[in-house]
């Protein structure tokens, strides 16, 4: 195994000029390639001796960096421009009036003030940036600010879990705490059970048996635990850490898919984050010698000749016992990650694939690791859910038109408010895209590092062939290439060298952030109205479930109820519709309930939620569930027992009077 | 450094014993905090702690704090995952029994570290 890429593999004649990075220094840094300082700064304060190896690609670390400080009053300045703006954000999100919330989300009812606290937010920011001196504490804070503004809103304005799915996995959990057994017949869910267990170990650990909570709080705590991976990654994908920190900053800005709900994807989300930061950390390099063989050989140069420098921010150099230890980790992720989500084990075969191919990785078995864990797993433990869903795991395979265009048509459906929604969601995603792509371009020229990010950004793409995973592939692969794509969008606006970026470039940079966060209040809340629920409603369901028999059919009109969040497998739960656009669709009929009930009886819940669900994507036509209510309402057999706030719970007389 | 280190490694291992009597009974406020802070950092931590990532007092040794932390957090919700995992699928759910023995890890990588910075410190002089 070879450590790094490769000044000496292929013949680089013509890469032989030191690459750029790191050699223009205006703000305290020193001229290296050559390990010299250039002498000009005798006004620094501070000098710190970096490393002077060379063996990175071709890239001379600088020899001595030297940070100037930043006047105190400039560092208080900006601390407490952070707390105004997270004064006034929390502020502005407390004065929400949910009822507000109407097609467009939360964004209609979003009071001026807070734009206000997100532009000091974006403002503090790019300010710190531009200090002379590098300040990763204020950086953090200014971060952090970021993400309660944007990404905390729901827990604060609602105080409750968002997505219907935050309820079930409550359900799931508590099931696991109660019995520690699993049903994979009564869910997909319990096939892969790792992150379930890890919250019924909570739960039966600590006695707390309501972890309503966690699942509020956890869009904030989620993000907040990405904050350290994500920069350690940015860190191995770029080359200056104002890059990092500003490839950081524009994934917040740019995170609108709203998958950091108390969920799997969100847990092993964090997993692969972490994985990939400590593989490029500790085990970057060719996994072959490259100079011996024709291909390995004809690999390096190519690989040199797109990008000669392999960035040295954040490589780690343990003794081989703890590299060891650390690889056992890293298998460990993987192992954890194979047993809680069905999809995030096979993204990470193509990345780790490609930065094997390309030099970033010396560990050639663990793309064959990762990809016989969950290939295995499917196989021999989720072997119910495989048998039973061939038709679905591999129906579509190859059709590539149809897990992608296909799906993203099928979502560009809806009411008028809804479509726009999504189209916004597009425009950013592309708009995220091209600038990644122009990043890519322009630190190609300049021969600075953009490969890795680069290769990062585009290998979940491979998954597209497979399935299209319930319509949601794109939407997954979009959060999984987001942490590469924003490190290589950054690269336009941040230099290379080590410094202050300047004011012309932090303004650009400003704009460009107030861009994304305006785009992303509207996409990532733009379904807010049917994905946020009222403490009626859950009183609702604590009723129902006080009043039905254990055993009983529950059923929703629509798939959109903060349910089964307790007792997950005494009832036997039913959907008449499920959470999809349906174009044209017909009117709900009595039948499609009276033949769930005809035998045992069941009871029927339509919630405000619902409601609005099914006038956002239009599932059934305007006003059709009121209709349905009232006229099914007095069909024979069946009878209101709850009309409140939350909606209305029907009983439906089975034929046998079972219930 | 030296200093945070100690606290830290006293911080960790009090969080370790305190979560084995806390995982059967305890005010259930106490047992959340304790216990999810074992959860989601305490073998973690240690793990990271008794690691050396490079050499000491390296110039690369504070750019890695982001990648340590990662590692600790990540590390420490895997290890309890596959706790829990294996305990459900062999049939022998106990999460106290689980919190104990990943207290017993936390305090082991403790002990280890320790072990390490001693003769660490003993081969310098």
């Amino acid at each position: 195994m070879t450590p790094e890429p490769t000044p000496s593999a292929p013949p680089t004649a013509p890469l032989s000029p030191a690459p750029h990075r790191h050699t223009d220094t205006k703000h305290g840094g020193a001229k290296h390639g050559d390990g010299r300082h250039d002498g000009k700064h005798g006004d620094t304060k501070h000098a710190e001796i970096k490393h002077s190896g060379a063996k990175h690609g071709g890239t001379v670390p600088p020899a001595v960096v030297r940070h100037e400080s930043s006047r105190p009053w400039q560092l208080a300045a900006l601390a407490g421009l952070a707390a105004v703006a997270l004064a006034l954000g929390i502020w502005s999100l407390l004065s929400v009036d949910p009822a507000r919330i109407g097609g467009t989300g939360l964004v209609e009812a979003l009071p001026p003030v807070y734009f206000v606290a997100l532009a000091l937010s974006l403002a503090g920011f790019v300010a710190t940036l531009n200090l002379r001196r590098y300040t990763p504490a204020l950086l953090a804070g200014q971060v952090v600010v970021l993400v309660v503004i944007l990404h905390a809103a729901d827990p604060i304005v609602h105080g409750l879990p968002r997505l219907e799915a935050s309820y079930r996995h409550l359900g799931i959990a508590d099931h696991i705490a109660k019995s520690g057994q699993l049903d994979p017949n009564l869910d997909a869910y319990f096939n892969w059970p790792g992150f379930f267990d890890l919250l019924g170990l909570l739960s039966g650990a600590t006695g707390v048996r309501d972890l309503m909570g966690l699942a509020t709080w956890a869009p904030l705590g989620i993000n907040l635990l990405l904050l350290a991976p994500l920069l350690a990654l940015a860190t191995r994908l770029t080359s200056q850490p104002r890059q990092a920190w500003a490839g950081v900053w524009i994934f917040y800005l740019t995170s609108w898919v709203g998958q950091d709900y108390l969920s799997p994807q969100a847990y092993a989300f964090m997993l692969l984050v972490t994985l990939l930061a400590c593989l490029l950390s500790v085990f970057s390099g060719w996994a072959w010698p490259t100079g011996s063989k024709p291909f390995t050989r004809s690999l390096a140069h190519t690989v040199a000749k797109l990008d000669p420098t392999v960035p040295h921010q954040g490589m780690a150099s343990p003794p081989p016992a703890d590299a060891a230890v650390l690889l056992v980790v890293c298998a460990g992720f993987l192992v954890a990650m194979t047993a809680s989500h069905q999809l995030t084990p096979f993204a990470v075969i193509p990345v780790l694939a490609l930065f094997v191919l390309t030099g970033r990785l010396r560990l050639r078995y663990l793309p064959i690791l990762a990809a016989v864990l969950p290939i295995g797993w499917l196989v021999f433990v989720a072997s119910a859910y495989f048998e039973g869903h061939l038709p679905q795991l591999f129906g579509s395979f190859g059709d590539v038109q149809a897990n992608t265009l296909g799906a993203v048509t099928h979502r560009v459906n809806g009411s008028e408010d809804h479509v726009m929604v999504v189209y916004t969601r597009l425009a950013e995603v592309a708009f995220v895209w091209v600038l990644a792509a122009v990043g890519a371009i322009m630190a190609h020229r300049r021969r600075t590092a953009w490969l890795t990010a680069a290769v990062g950004a585009l290998a979940p793409l491979a998954l597209i062939p497979g399935q299209p995973y319930g319509g949601e592939l794109l939407l997954r692969l979009y959060l999984f290439s987001l942490p590469f794509a924003a490190c290589l969008a950054v690269l336009i606006l941040i230099p290379d060298r080590q410094g202050a970026p300047g004011w012309k470039r932090t303004i650009a940079l400003l704009v460009l952030g107030s861009l994304l966060a305006t785009a992303t209040v509207v996409t990532r809340y733009g379904n807010d109205s049917m994905e946020k629920f009222t403490p009626e409603e859950v009183a609702l369901v604590n009723r129902l479930y006080a009043t039905a028999p254990a055993g009983s059919i529950l059923i929703e009109a629509v798939h959109d109820t903060p349910w089964q969040f307790q007792k997950y497998s005494e009832y036997d739960y039913r959907e008449l519709l499920s959470i999809q656009p349906r174009p044209d669709a017909a009117p709900l009929t009595c039948d499609s309930t009276n033949r769930i009930a005809q035998r045992t009886g069941a009871y029927l819940i339509i919630t405000t939620s619902q409601k609005r669900a099914a006038e956002l994507l239009e599932i059934t036509p305007p006003g059709d569930l009121d209709h349905f209510i009232a006229t099914c309402g007095a069909s024979p057999g069946w009878t209101k027992v709850f009309d409140e706030a939350g909606g209305v719970v029907f009983h439906i007389k089975g034929a046998g009077n079972g219930i | 450094m030296a200093f945070d280190r100690k606290y830290v490694t006293y911080a960790v291992g009090g969080i370790a014993v305190a979560a084995i009597p806390l995982s059967f009974f305890g005010p259930e406020g106490l047992r959340l905090v304790v216990i999810g802070l074992l959860m989601l950092a305490g073998p973690g931590t240690a793990l990271v702690m008794l690691l050396r990532f490079g050499p000491p007092d390296g110039p690369e040794t504070r750019s890695m704090l982001p990648l340590a932390v990662s590692i600790a957090v990540a590390s420490s919700l895997a290890l309890s995952t596959v706790v829990a995992t294996a305990m459900v699928f062999s049939r022998t759910w106990s999460p106290p029994v689980a919190v104990c023995l990943l207290s017993l890890v936390t305090l082991g990588l403790l002990a280890l570290d320790a072990k390490r910075t001693r003769g660490s410190l003993a081969g310098a002089r």
